[in-house]
């Protein structure tokens, strides 16, 4: 089953997308555990949308009930591409002086979750990001991806 | 949502969701900590790295004059996430009971 809404462009409609992914949660019976992990890899990537794009549009985000958990898709319109799988890891064992809060976002998805996705439509200039959290696969600490990153040209 | 405060004992207890929306708020309160602080986070239930940025903040600031920030009550989901940020390297960490 999968249920599909779209989010004004903006830090303040986090908290309507937790209640959108609480509500499907609840309603499909998912694993309450998996919930701070998904809520946590929509925030991190709605915001980089918020902060690094320039489009107007609304950001779409599809919640589809697999076996064991969720998939999660996120789909950015008029925006220009950006691999979020191909970002650096954070040096975590840099010493307190020289640690920046940048980039941790995207460090900690990849430990999170079984694997993100990422797809870029040049024709329509769209991104769509799809990342899997299940009960049954640890949290891919290799960062490892679904089936690697594609730049769509359709 | 979130809530800030000075707790009985002099301790700072944060309880609710430290995400992107909140943290302008609960870096604002720590802005104004000093010395060695007890951050209580038995209720917090969520962080983000937003969140982990108003800690990093405030740690350093603190480092800096000779306190420090200190986490206590911290739930196992957070305490995968301080691990994996690196941050039980940075702070010290005093799990919630019985996790």
């Amino acid at each position: 089953m999968t249920a599909c809404r779209a989010f004004r462009r903006s830090i303040e409609s986090i908290q309507d997308i937790f209640a959108f992914t609480a509500e499907v949660f609840a309603r499909d019976r998912v694993d309450p555990a998996l919930l701070p992990s998904v809520d946590l890899t929509v925030e991190e990537l709605f915001t980089n949308m918020v902060k690094y794009g320039s489009s107007s549009a609304e950001v779409r985000i599809d919640v589809t009930t697999i076996e064991g958990g969720v998939e999660v898709a996120l789909t950015d319109y008029d925006v220009e591409p950006f691999d979020v799988t191909q970002a650096p890891d954070v040096d975590i064992e840099l010493p307190i002086e020289q640690r920046r809060p940048g980039g941790l976002g995207l460090h900690l998805i990849r430990r999170l979750v079984d694997c993100v996705h990422y797809e870029y439509s040049a024709e329509y200039r769209k991104s769509r990001i799809t990342f899997r959290k299940t009960q049954v696969a640890p949290p891919a600490c290799d960062g490892g991806h679904c089936a690697g990153s594609a730049n769509a040209r359709d | 949502m979130l809530a800030i405060d000075f707790g009985t004992n002099g301790d700072v207890v944060v309880s609710g969701r430290l995400d992107a929306a909140q943290s302008p708020p609960a870096q604002a309160f720590l802005d104004k900590v000093e010395g060695a602080v007890t951050l209580d986070c038995t209720n917090l239930e969520y962080i983000s790295s937003a969140g982990l940025g108003v800690l990093l903040k405030t740690q350093k600031r603190l480092l800096g004059s000779g306190g420090k920030l200190r986490l206590s009550g911290v739930s196992r989901h957070l305490q995968d996430i301080f691990v994996y940020s690196g941050f039980d390297r940075l702070f010290e960490i005093e799990a919630a009971p019985g996790k």
